[in-house]
């Protein structure tokens, strides 16, 4: 367990300074639209929320984390961190994601957009509005933190003219349709998960023919208990020829991957993801479906531990599916 | 924006809804902390029930307490077997941020105390 009250410093710190909770350019946010022709402008706009481009960085931040878990002298230096925020900017210089992950969340933002396309669906994307909810912060019970970052963000996607914002992942889902609504801070907009609009468009989706192997689904806590989410991606996967197999707890009473307390206690958080691993990994399936950033990285990690089936994300699955 | 009103109203929301607990522990059984944590503070009957007491102000807020509030996942698994329907979830993040007002985190914004690479 690392001290809570350095990790919480750190955290506001690096939203306070550049609009991100762990150290990483600006450019990682949006470098996947690079090259795609999609418009500015249009009722509904994609945010992203910048979860899976962050992982990369959130790997390497919560490796080292973890490595002050372990140390004796950890415990000191996470304090000395967490009290001049030095650990952030030692961070900042020396954060080199892999490049095979960054890679990897390029290809999930860009499959979500062209299964968007497929399904007609067509969104907006701007660049300079896209970014961080802030949803850490409202986790942690950094509620003013929270209220002042995502004031700025709710006056960007108001700005925009967008009528809908289409999301990609549950927690940033969370926040904008359950948490800034009950807070009012986001009164106005629709929010839907590209899920749910690939789910209504469904009949339009040319997905190709034939049996694509199995897959053992692994339902995110927000998007079952929160947000509704379970059917949607099922129905996707079916459509897309995958054989489902569901894990001993699915839907609505799933199980956590562990990635939440990733920053706080990074040994009991890889514990229960090792326990949902082998729980996923019984069911047989040749891969595993995972349809959250955090998820993804914390499952896989226990995954290459224990010797289990690959986890993909689920827009992965899906936009492979579809006929060319 | 936030003062000792809202310590308070938050002190009484938790003991209140905290209060409702019938400390049945069906709960326990599907929480993923409680089989692998060192004690029953991991779990939610036990996270409920810290947040209850440090709200009448019968514990202080300790390092346990913040350990066990804090390893919480706030994934809610908790809150489909509870038989009174209380919000665990909501409770636990209720007592992170009381954490974080006694703690001083708002206070500390406001007179500008902000560590360095927030002045950057």
């Amino acid at each position: 367990m690392l001290d809570v009250r350095s990790i919480l410093s750190i955290l506001a710190s690096n939203i306070k300074a550049t609009g991100l909770p762990v150290p990483a350019p600006r450019e990682a946010l949006y470098s996947w639209s690079e090259g795609l022709s999609i418009p500015k402008d249009g009722d509904t706009l994609l945010y992203t929320g910048g979860l899976y481009q962050l992982l990369p960085y959130i790997e390497v931040y919560s490796s080292q984390l973890a490595k002050l878990e372990d140390k004796r002298s950890g415990g000191l230096l996470l304090r000395a961190a967490g009290r001049f925020s030095s650990l952030s900017r030692i961070a900042g210089a020396i954060v080199r994601p892999s490049k095979r992950e960054v890679e990897e969340s390029k290809r999930i933002l860009q499959s979500i957009v062209r299964l968007l396309d497929a399904a007609g669906v067509r969104v907006a994307y701007r660049r300079e509005v896209d970014g961080y909810s802030g949803v850490l912060l409202y986790d942690m019970g950094l509620d003013d933190d929270f209220k002042k970052h995502f004031a700025q963000v709710a006056r960007s996607l108001a700005q925009t003219g967008a009528r809908t914002i289409v999301t990609v992942d549950p927690h940033t889902t969370h926040v904008l349709r359950s948490v800034a609504r009950r807070l009012g801070l986001l009164p106005e907009l629709e929010v839907k998960t590209y899920l749910e609009l690939l789910a209504e468009n469904i009949d339009n989706i040319n997905f190709k023919k034939g049996r694509a192997g199995t897959a053992a689904i692994h339902d995110s806590c927000l998007y079952a208990r929160r947000e509704n989410v379970i059917a949607q991606p099922r129905l996707l996967l079916e459509r897309a020829g995958y054989q489902i197999l569901e894990p001993r707890r699915s839907g609505r009473l799933t199980y956590c991957c562990g990635g939440p307390i990733e920053s706080i206690a990074p040994k009991l958080s890889s514990r229960i993801a090792l326990a949902r691993i082998g729980e996923l990994a019984d069911t047989g399936a040749e891969r595993i479906a995972t349809m959250c950033p955090i998820c993804l990285a914390n499952l896989k990690r226990a995954s290459r531990t224990a010797g289990g089936p690959p986890v993909v994300d689920l827009s992965l699955l899906l936009a492979e599916r579809l006929e060319a | 924006m936030s003062g000792p009103n809202t310590i308070d109203r938050l002190r009484t929301w938790i003991s209140e809804t905290a209060g409702r607990c019938i400390y049945c522990g069906f709960c326990e059984s599907v929480c993923p902390t409680r089989p692998l944590g060192p004690h029953r503070g991991y779990g939610p009957r036990g996270r409920v029930a810290m947040a209850r007491l440090v709200a009448e102000g019968v514990t202080p807020l300790s390092n346990t307490v913040v350990e066990s509030v804090y390893t919480c996942l706030l994934c809610a698994a908790c809150e489909t077997k509870c038989p009174v329907g209380l919000p665990i979830a909501d409770i636990i993040r209720a007592a992170r941020r009381l954490y974080t007002l006694e703690a001083g985190f708002s206070a500390r914004e406001e007179k500008g105390r902000v560590p360095a690479i927030a002045r950057r």
